[in-house]
C-alpha cells in the first residue's frame, strides 16, 4: 500500500515512516504543500496522511484540492497538532475520511487505515475468535461455543476488540487506553492508562466461569496480548 | 414651568376678573353720564335718606347725589366698598366719579356687587383649569413623541449591543443618525467591540500556536518511544524506562490538552449549536462510567422530574461536564457509597440538578477555591491533575449554567441551576 506523509516536521515524517514501514507499507514524503500536490498530481497512492499546519499552505485548502484530482483515489486521514475545534468538522465536511489529534498512538493510526481498508474493499469481519469464544462486531456480542453470552461492558467489548484486532502484538496500556478514551473531551486523568488493568481483570473474571485458559496475556511491564489458541 | 404657571395663575385670574368688573364699571358710567345730558338728572338723582337704586337682581346699583364732591380735582376712584342691600350690608366694587351739570356738581357711584365678581372669577377659574390639563396633556404627548424620535438611534445602539452574542460579533453599518453624539457613541462602541475582537483573535491566535509548538514535539516523543517498543529483543529493563516515559509523557500530554480545552472555552472557540435532553446525556455518561461505578460498588440513582433540556448547547462540552462531575463522585466516594442525581423544575423556569455523593467532606475554606486550576487538597487524596473541576466551570460558565458546591458530614453536593431551553 502507497502513503504520502505529508508533513512539515522533519522527526515526526521519520517516526511515522519507521512505523508505517515496520508495518509493510510504502511510504513517500511531502514537506511543503507545494511538495504535495505535485506529488498527489503525479502519483496514485492509497492513502494520504496530512498535516494541517504546513509551512506554505493551509492542510485544509490542500485537502480540497486532493479531492478534486481525478484520478486521485487515496483515503485522506489528517493529523493536526493546531486541535481547533472546528478543524475536525470541516476537514470530515471537505472529504477526509478519519481525523486524529495530535500526539495519537501509531497503533491506533494504523488500526484506523486498516478499518478503512477493511471498509473500502467491503471484507469486514463481523467474527473474531479466540479459543471457545467469538467476538461478533455487528451485534456487539461475546459467546462462549457460539451459545451462551458473555455480558460486557462497552469498554470491556472495545479492548478486547482492539486486542484481538492485533492478536499478534503486545498492546501497551498506553495504546489501549488511548484507543478506549482517545477522542473524549474530559478530566485529564480519566485517561489514565492504569484503569486498562481494571478492565482486564473483569473481563477475565467474566471469562473464567467458561473456559479455564488464560487468554489474555500480562506481558510483564509493557501490556498485554490476545493468545494464539496454541497458546493458551 | 407648568408649576410656576399653576402658582401663578389663580392671581392673574382674580386681578382679570377685577379689571374686567372695573371695565364695566367705566363703560356704565360712560352711558349713564351720556344719558343725563340727554334727558337731564332727574330722573337718576337720589335723595338724602332715599335707598339705592338696585337693579332686578340686585348686584348693581346706582346712586347719584348733588354736591358733596370728595375728591375736589380728583378723578374718578375705584374701591370695594360696603354698601346697605336690604338691610344687610354687603361688598360692592363702587366706581365713584364727580361731575358738573348745568353748573352744579354731581356725584355719581355706580356699584356691582363683589358676588357677582367672584362668579365671574370663579368661571374663568374652572376654564382656566380645563385649558391648563389639556395644554400639560397635549404637552405631554408632543414631547413624548418627540423624544421617541430623537432618540431612536439611542434605541438602535441599545438594541445592537444586547444583540452581541460571545466576543467577536460581526461588524455593523455605522448608524445612520444626524446626531453627532449619537454618531460618535456609536463609533466608541464599534471601536470597543473591535478592540475587544481583536484581543480575543489574538489569543486564539496564541492557542493554536501553543498547542501546535507543544504538540509536535510531543507526538514526535510519543512516537519515537512506540517505534522503540517495537525493537525485537529489547531489554526488559529497557522496556520497562520506556513504558513508564511514556506514562509520564502521556500526563504531560493530558494536562496540555485539558489546559488547552479551558482556554479554548474561555475564548469562545466553541458554537452552541445542539439542544440536549439532561437525561439522555447523563444516560451516556453513566455508561461510559459503568465500570468504574461496579469496581468500586457504588450505587447511583437518579430521580429527574419532567424533561430537563439545554439550549443552545454543546453536546460535547456538556457531556464533559457531567462526565467529570460524576467521575468525580465515584473518585471521592467511599467504596460501596451511592451517589444521587436529583432534578426539579423550579417555578422561574430554570431547572435545578443536584449530584450528591457519600464521600469524605470537603473542608469549608477549600470550597470557595475548588474549581481553580491545579488545586488539590490539602490532605494529598487525590491522584488527578486538579483540572477536572477547572473544565466544569468553565463549561458551566459557558452554557450560563449556576454552580454552586456544599459539603457536611453527609456528603458533597454539586448544585446546578439550568438556565430555560430557548
Amino acid at each position: 500500500m502507497n502513503v504520502l506523509i505529508i508533513e512539515d516536521d522533519k522527526a515526526l515524517a521519520r517516526e511515522l515512516g519507521l512505523y508505517l514501514h515496520n508495518e509493510r507499507f510504502h511510504c513517500d514524503f511531502a514537506r511543503t504543500g507545494r511538495e504535495a500536490s505535485e506529488k498527489l498530481f503525479v502519483n496514485e497512492y492509497d492513502f494520504v496522511l496530512l498535516d494541517l499546519g504546513l509551512p506554505d499552505q493551509d492542510g485544509l485548502q490542500l485537502l480540497a484540492e486532493a479531492r478534486k484530482e481525478r484520478n486521485q483515489q487515496a483515503s485522506i486521514i489528517i493529523l493536526s497538532a493546531r486541535g481547533t475545534v472546528d478543524d475536525r468538522i470541516k476537514g470530515l465536511d471537505l472529504g477526509a475520511d478519519d481525523y486524529l489529534a495530535k500526539p495519537y498512538s501509531l497503533l491506533e493510526l494504523v488500526s484506523r487505515m486498516q478499518a478503512i481498508v477493511r471498509r473500502k474493499h467491503g471484507v469486514t469481519q463481523d467474527t473474531l475468535g479466540f479459543g471457545p469464544f467469538v467476538l461478533n462486531v455487528s451485534d456487539r456480542t461475546l459467546r462462549y461455543h457460539g451459545e451462551q453470552e458473555v455480558t460486557l461492558t462497552k469498554k470491556e467489548f472495545d479492548l478486547l476488540h482492539y486486542l484481538l484486532l492485533h492478536r499478534h502484538k503486545v498492546l501497551t496500556r498506553l495504546q489501549l487506553s488511548e484507543h478506549i478514551w482517545g477522542s473524549m473531551i474530559s478530566d485529564s486523568d480519566d485517561r489514565d492508562s492504569n484503569f486498562i488493568d481494571v478492565h482486564v481483570k473483569n473481563i477475565r473474571k467474566k471469562l473464567a466461569p467458561y473456559d479455564s485458559g488464560d487468554w489474555i496475556e500480562t506481558v510483564r511491564g509493557v501490556g498485554y496480548r490476545i493468545k494464539t489458541a496454541q497458546e493458551a | 414651568m407648568a408649576g410656576v404657571l399653576l402658582l401663578a395663575l389663580p392671581w392673574a385670574i382674580k386681578l382679570f376678573a377685577l379689571r374686567h368688573t372695573e371695565a364695566r364699571l367705566r363703560n356704565e358710567l360712560h352711558q349713564v353720564r351720556q344719558r343725563i345730558e340727554r334727558v337731564g338728572v332727574g330722573s337718576f338723582l337720589t335723595t338724602q335718606d332715599q335707598r339705592l337704586h338696585y337693579d332686578l337682581l340686585q348686584d348693581e346699583f346706582i346712586d347719584l347725589r348733588r354736591g358733596r364732591r370728595l375728591h375736589p380735582g380728583g378723578a374718578d376712584t375705584i374701591a370695594t366698598l360696603p354698601r346697605l342691600r336690604q338691610g344687610q350690608l354687603v361688598d360692592f366694587r363702587v366706581l365713584r366719579a364727580s361731575f358738573v351739570h348745568e353748573g352744579q356738581p354731581y356725584t355719581l357711584e355706580i356699584g356691582k356687587s363683589m358676588e357677582s365678581v367672584e362668579d365671574v372669577y370663579g368661571l374663568l377659574r374652572s376654564f382656566a383649569a380645563y385649558a391648563l390639563a389639556f395644554a400639560v396633556l397635549t404637552t405631554l404627548l408632543l414631547e413624548l413623541g418627540v423624544i421617541n424620535h430623537l432618540l431612536r438611534p439611542f434605541d438602535l445602539i441599545v438594541h445592537r449591543l444586547r444583540a452581541v452574542q460571545g466576543p467577536t460579533p460581526p461588524p455593523q453599518p455605522p448608524l445612520s443618525t444626524n446626531t453627532w453624539d449619537f454618531r460618535y457613541l456609536d463609533e466608541s462602541i464599534q471601536q470597543m467591540l473591535l478592540k475587544i475582537r481583536s484581543v480575543f483573535e489574538q489569543e486564539r491566535q496564541f492557542i493554536a500556536n501553543v498547542s501546535h509548538e507543544l504538540l509536535t514535539p510531543i507526538s514526535i516523543l510519543q512516537n519515537r518511544f512506540e517505534n522503540m517498543l517495537q525493537a525485537e529483543n529489547l531489554p526488559e529493563e529497557a522496556e520497562t524506562q520506556l513504558v513508564t516515559s511514556q506514562k509520564t509523557l502521556q500526563r504531560l500530554t493530558a494536562t496540555l490538552r485539558t489546559l488547552l480545552l479551558i482556554s479554548r472555552i474561555e475564548n469562545a472557540q466553541f458554537a452552541r449549536p445542539d439542544r440536549v435532553d439532561v437525561r439522555e446525556l447523563l444516560r451516556e455518561v453513566v455508561e461510559e462510567l459503568e465500570d468504574r461505578l461496579v469496581d468500586r460498588h457504588i450505587t447511583l440513582t437518579q430521580q429527574l422530574e419532567g424533561t430537563p433540556a439545554l439550549a443552545p448547547a454543546n453536546r460535547t462540552l456538556l457531556f464533559a461536564l457531567f462526565f467529570n462531575l460524576i467521575s468525580n463522585a465515584i473518585k471521592y466516594n467511599h467504596p460501596e457509597g451511592t451517589i444521587t442525581v436529583r432534578g426539579a423544575a423550579q417555578p422561574d423556569g430554570s431547572y435545578q440538578l443536584r449530584i450528591h455523593n457519600t464521600g469524605r467532606p470537603i473542608p469549608a475554606e477549600q470550597l470557595p477555591h475548588l474549581f481553580e486550576r491545579f488545586r488539590r487538597f490539602d490532605d494529598g487524596r487525590v491522584e488527578g491533575y486538579g483540572l477536572g473541576l477547572a473544565v466544569v466551570r468553565s463549561v458551566t460558565q459557558f452554557h450560563g449554567i449556576g454552580i454552586e458546591p456544599a459539603s457536611d458530614e453527609a456528603g458533597t453536593t454539586f448544585t446546578l441551576t439550568l438556565p430555560p431551553p430557548q
